[in-house]
């Protein structure tokens, strides 16, 4: 029977083995910044920070207003989760915009199961489809509701960019509000004016650097980073704010790697770019 | 029960990703394969559940004679006509030439015909939010307007400055706004992916 001496001895040689048998896909620098996001996030979770200004960028603490119409008026209310998806073939930030996108559904769910509103989900991707229709359900549950769950839908728009917008212009429903969150590239300005067209108000938002003028052009304020940091604004949870704080600490300390490497480039000691970013310096 | 086992679950798949994201070893690559070809199964096995599901629904709307029957014969008819293309006998799949022709003569027409529309759109969408006085509407279409004198061609000394003025939009007003843009958003993804791969917080509410 081994001592326990021995065991600790194997597991580390063990360790060490799979550690001498590995080695770093990139350069330390961007290593190191991988590693530091997670130290940050993590240092936040563990101590959350209570103080925090809502500021509702998007908004969607209003979205009571738009239910009592809806209720009113007998119509529903359409949230499309952009044309990211989750698995179909696109890049991660899109992917990312969508799972950002899940809590601004929630919230609207919520109050349309409150209210009785019935709710129309767009979205072009099946998996996106199997978890809208999991945010939504949740949202009955929580407002014990359920048996007006059959009253919502989930609405697969189809493959691409194009078929959503499409849909969204040719479309005959007029919903009393309208909530775009999420990736929209190409298509905006067309998903966007068919859905303020036929519906009654419009939130829009998305990530997407090149959209803001088709975001703000809609009438829609979630722009650039707000995408990923409405939720904050909407929710007590002190997770969805421990996100946003990270980001600020992360943002500062991007803004002084920025300031003190152009100093020290500009006065010939150091160039740091080769070692943050693993780019040749011109 | 069934939350702590998928919490688990989603924080032992995230920090085995971001493991071989930032290491290359071979067992771990291994592993992280596995994980993301069982992922891209469960995605395959969601978009053919889905088209089934699109496919029985349409057709019992059409056997119902409820909804709108002309879109239903024609995701019915889209759907069989793919299928016909790419699994008849002898076909090659995606790749066989009558799907391509499917998607070069059709499809691509199509959406190029839909975002032809984007000018009159945005043209709308600009006069739309003019009239609603909406200030950071006014202030992107004056910019926009400014931009399109800048980019007149127009020949001579003014043509010269006009063309080294809008360079200087792009590279330095336009390029920071953007640059700092980009920067935030990537802070923003990146502390959302780790959320995302530790499991913390409930994406899915």
């Amino acid at each position: 029977m081994p001592s326990p001496a021995d065991l600790v001895g194997r597991l580390v040689r063990f360790v060490g083995e799979i550690l001498g048998a590995s080695s770093l896909r990139f350069e330390i620098g961007p290593t190191l910044a991988v590693l530091g996001i997670l130290l940050v996030l993590l240092q936040l979770v563990a101590r959350p920070v209570s103080r925090w200004a809502s500021s509702d960028a998007g908004g969607l603490t209003a979205v009571g207003r738009a239910m009592a119409l809806a209720a009113e008026s007998g119509t529903d209310v359409v949230v499309s989760l952009g044309n990211g998806g989750l698995v179909r073939a696109t890049d991660a930030l899109a992917r990312l915009q969508t799972l950002a996108a899940l809590p601004s559904l929630s919230h609207v769910a919520r109050a349309a199961a409150r209210s009785g509103v019935p709710l129309r989900v767009l979205t072009s991707d099946p998996m996106a489809m199997v978890t809208a229709a999991a945010t939504v359900e949740a949202g009955h549950e929580t407002t014990e509701t359920l048996e007006r769950r059959g009253r919502s839908r989930i609405v697969y728009v189809g493959e691409g960019r194009a078929t959503a917008a499409g849909l969204v212009l040719t479309t005959r429903a007029h919903p009393a509000a309208a909530f775009a969150v999420g990736s929209l590239r190409e298509e905006a300005v067309l998903q966007l004016e068919g859905l303020r067209g036929g519906a009654g108000s419009l939130t829009a938002g998305t990530a997407e650097p090149a959209q803001v003028s088709s975001v703000l052009l809609a009438g829609g304020s979630i722009i650039g980073p707000g995408a990923y940091q409405v939720a904050a604004d909407l929710r007590a949870d002190p997770t969805e704010r421990t996100m946003v704080m990270a980001a600020n600490r992360l943002i500062l300390i991007g803004v002084v790697a920025i300031v003190v490497g152009a100093a020290l480039a500009a006065a010939g000691i150091l160039d740091p770019a080769a070692f943050l970013a693993g780019a040749a310096a011109e | 029960m069934r939350r702590p086992v998928v919490a688990a679950l989603v924080i032992v798949v995230g920090i085995l990703l971001l493991a071989d994201f930032l290491v290359v070893n071979e067992s771990l690559g291994e592993i992280a394969g596995l994980v993301i070809d069982a992922v891209i199964l469960v995605a395959a096995g969601a978009a053919l559940a889905g088209v089934v599901s699109l496919a029985w629904r349409r057709g019992y709307d059409l056997w119902r004679r409820r909804g709108d029957p002309i879109g239903a014969i024609l995701v019915l008819v889209g759907i069989a006509a793919m299928l016909v293309a790419g699994l008849r006998p002898g076909a090659e799949g995606a790749g066989d030439p009558a799907v391509g022709w499917l998607v070069a003569a059709l499809l691509a027409p199509i959406a190029a015909t839909l975002f032809g529309l984007l000018f009159v759109t945005t043209i709308v969408a600009a006069r739309r939010s003019l009239s609603g006085g909406a200030r950071d509407a006014v202030l992107l279409v004056a910019a926009a307007l400014v931009t399109l004198v800048l980019l007149l061609p127009v020949g001579g000394e003014v043509g010269d400055w006009l063309a080294q003025a809008a360079g200087w939009t792009l590279a330095v007003p336009v390029a920071a706004v953007f640059r700092g843009l980009l920067l935030g958003i990537a802070i923003l993804a990146a502390v959302f992916a780790a959320r995302t791969l530790l499991g913390i917080g409930a994406t899915d509410d």
